[in-house]
């Protein structure tokens, strides 16, 4: 006797007919709790999961408000931190993107949630001050305009059946319909594509459904919205907003063999061109057996990582830009110093910095200093001259700082403008990296900090 | 010279209330400088020989004089730094406010909380510190648990006494929720009923066992316990960068961080 299996959406139920006996199997519902487990899964390898950038005061009668500085609720065991109920819509996917944990070539549960059931999750785990909002992206279900369609609805509910004010970071499907993409844009706060990988190269290998001219287009669409929604802003003040808090993107790094100074001019330029607020650099982790892929086992290139988000700070807050961190010659940025100690020992000739006197832009140079303490630098000087003393106690890190400065004309202690001897010292202090002691080494860093034809060069830098 | 010491209580309008009689007391004593004058928060255990101790009343008029005061010269946010400052647990900060709210009359500086080359600005300073990144902590890490009838219930163990910085947070994110935070190391319980103004109630019969939790409690606590152990990178995992970023201490009123169900214990 032939026994057919046949999933279909109906009841179980056998059929005698004849010699054949047809079964109809039906996969039992999924609970919310596996549909969670399942598309958090499927969510994790996103890297953004930041709720800034945007002030919204409660209106004393629905739920939520906005702090711009962002709020962290909790930080996983990775130690990455959960601000946001961060989902996929759904990780049924048409696409085969090789790195991707949903690639429809891979054989995982498959679920997708209805919008109110992401209502429903959102507004209670907000009440109970778990998560600042949501984070909406999602695989392609069916087509990228279906898709986006199933997010809008999701939004429009939360919105305006829940009421919720809460931050929602939604992703922009690259290919969908650009009606989709504006009116998704006036619900959520943050809105990102992803760029996935630095170089069109890049893209057209590892994801071979996805294309740079694609992504680039609703980054555009996106970006223009957002400039437009200020002028009407300007002009009325009841316009809804669009995409108050920006648009950030990510892109993979360590599965394709960009240098670091191809992957900061495309951030550099992403900035300058699209007006992004952030972008995001994910160090490749290996979830998928490929060839054109590192291998599973290789670790994620983490260092190379921490300098990347490094050398972004300088990029958005201090005022440097990219070509004075790296160059054609020097690709790669140093995995012994932070970017601003390297960029600081290369131009020895603009120190020490007098405290008292010195420009804030120029104080910002200073290896040690931050934002928050040349401002604090700045303000306090005012009324009277500083001493090491009173730099330290605002929070300046003086173990980097003291071959750089001078208070009113003296340095810290005895010590020489020489490459050399500050190299050594800074090298002696070791610096806090965030994957410090954790079962990871330098020795290991560099095994496993990817083929790149000079990484010789920056491994045995001239003062070793 | 004969140093005097002020002891005040350790709150807002007692320390306020002591920087009152500070000045009184140097203007009817004809003392030449505030140096000569100090304020704390309790008796030391061995009183030194060349000081006088004085114990303050909290007076709420004189508190209040000097509040305006602070407004007035300083403005609303130095105003909010400086009670930050008191709220710490510092046995140092009662002087630290004192001779920062002086420094500032002498000067007159409205920017007096900037001039951090000064030592009791620097010290006044580190207070406020401590107790604002308390405060954010607070603002991330609190957990309400649903009781019958919807009540929404917090409890917290704060090191400084931040609660009253914490309410209008939480005032203004639910309006239309009646919540409680309870505070177990002060014991004072912030209360917010719906749509109306929060206040705050001490030595109140505690509420402990008395309430029981809703039966879509406990999912949602397991939900969301599933989801902070899903969205974990495993091969990333750093649990030292988990304790930098998510100190211990916060953990035992933490829902996702706790084995079993959390109760209001």
């Amino acid at each position: 006797m032939d026994s057919i299996l046949v999933s279909t959406g109906k009841n179980n139920l056998s059929v005698c007919n004849g010699k054949l006996n047809i079964e109809l199997h039906k996969a039992p519902p999924k609970s919310i709790m596996d549909k969670l487990e399942i598309l958090t899964m499927a969510a994790k390898y996103d890297v953004a999961c930041t709720s800034s950038g945007v002030d919204r005061k409660g209106n004393g009668r629905d739920m939520g408000n906005c702090i711009s500085a962002g709020i962290c609720h909790s930080f996983s065991s990775d130690g990455r931190c959960i601000s946001l109920l961060k989902i996929l819509m759904s990780n049924e996917c048409v696409y085969d993107c090789k790195y991707c944990i949903n690639r429809n070539s891979n054989d995982v549960p498959r679920a997708t949630f209805t919008p109110d059931e992401i209502c429903e999750l959102t507004m209670n785990f907000y009440r109970r001050n778990y998560i600042e909002g949501l984070f909406l992206s999602s695989g392609i279900l069916n087509n990228p305009s279906y898709t986006m369609e199933l997010m809008y609805q999701t939004l429009y509910k939360l919105r305006n059946v829940y009421r919720f004010r809460g931050y929602v970071h939604v992703k922009g499907i690259p290919g969908a319909d650009p009606v989709l993409i504006r009116q998704t844009g006036y619900l959520a706060d943050r809105m990102s594509v992803n760029l996935e990988l630095p170089t069109a190269e890049s893209l057209e290998k590892l994801a071979p459904n996805k294309h740079r001219k694609n992504i680039l287009k609703p980054m555009r669409q996106i970006q223009n919205g957002i400039a437009q929604g200020k002028q009407e802003l300007a002009l009325y003040k009841s316009a809804p907003s669009f995409v108050p808090a920006g648009q950030s993107t990510q892109m993979i790094i360590g599965a394709t063999p960009e240098s670091d100074y191809q992957i900061m001019s495309v951030a550099e330029s992403l900035y300058d061109k699209f007006g992004l607020k952030r972008v995001f650099y994910s160090a490749y982790v290996g979830i998928n057996e490929d060839k054109a892929l590192p291998s599973v086992r290789e670790a994620a290139p983490l260092l190379r990582e921490h300098r990347l988000y490094q050398a972004d700070w300088l990029l958005r807050y201090y005022s440097f830009r990219v070509d004075e961190l790296l160059n054609e010659r020097h690709q790669n940025f140093n995995i012994f110093l932070d970017p601003k100690c390297d960029w600081a020992l290369g131009h020895l000739e603009q120190f020490p910095v007098e405290i008292n006197k010195a420009d804030y832009n120029v104080l910002l140079r200073v290896p040690g200093i931050g934002v928050k303490s040349a401002q604090r630098i700045c303000k306090a000087r005012k009324t009277g001259p500083l001493d090491f003393d009173s730099l330290k106690k605002m929070g300046v890190a003086l173990k980097r700082a003291l071959y750089f400065i001078t208070c009113s004309g003296k340095m810290m202690y005895n010590t020489k403008i020489d490459e050399n001897y500050i190299t050594r010292n800074l090298l002696a202090e070791h610096e806090k990296l965030p994957f410090d002691k954790d079962g990871m080494t330098y020795r290991q860093l560099t095994l496993f900090d990817d083929a790149q034809e000079n990484i010789n060069e920056t491994l045995q830098p001239a003062f070793l | 010279m004969n140093e005097y010491v002020f002891v005040c209580e350790d709150s807002i309008e007692g320390i306020l209330s002591g920087v009152y009689e500070a000045y009184s007391f140097k203007k009817e004593n004809k003392i030449k400088s505030h140096d000569s004058l100090r304020l704390a928060i309790k008796f030391p255990d061995i009183c030194p020989l060349f000081a006088e101790y004085v114990a303050i009343d909290t007076n709420f008029e004189n508190a209040e004089k000097v509040i305006n005061t602070i407004r007035k010269r300083f403005g609303e946010e130095a105003y909010y730094n400086l009670c930050l400052a008191i709220a710490s647990c510092f046995e140092e900060k009662a002087d630290a406010v004192y001779h920062t709210i002086e420094l500032g009359i002498r000067t007159n500086d409205r920017h007096v909380l900037d001039r951090l080359s000064k030592d009791c600005v620097q010290k006044a300073f580190k207070c406020m510190r401590a107790s604002a990144n308390e405060m954010h902590h607070t603002i991330e890490f609190i957990r309400f648990m649903e009781l019958d009838g919807g009540i929404l219930y917090a409890k917290i163990n704060a090191k400084h006494n931040i609660l009253p910085f914490v309410m209008p947070h939480f005032a203004d994110r639910l309006p239309m929720e009646n919540f409680i935070i309870y505070d177990e190391n002060a014991d004072v319980y912030g209360l917010h009923p719906s749509f109306k103004a929060w206040y705050l109630a001490q030595g109140v019969a505690p509420l402990g066992g008395m309430i029981k939790t809703t039966a879509a409690e406990d999912e949602y606590q397991e939900l969301f316990r599933r989801f902070c152990k899903t969205i974990a990178v495993e091969s990333r995992e750093n649990k030292k960068l988990q304790t930098n970023l998510l100190p211990l201490r916060f953990r035992p009123n933490m829902t996702e961080l706790l084995k079993f169900k959390q109760t209001n214990e």
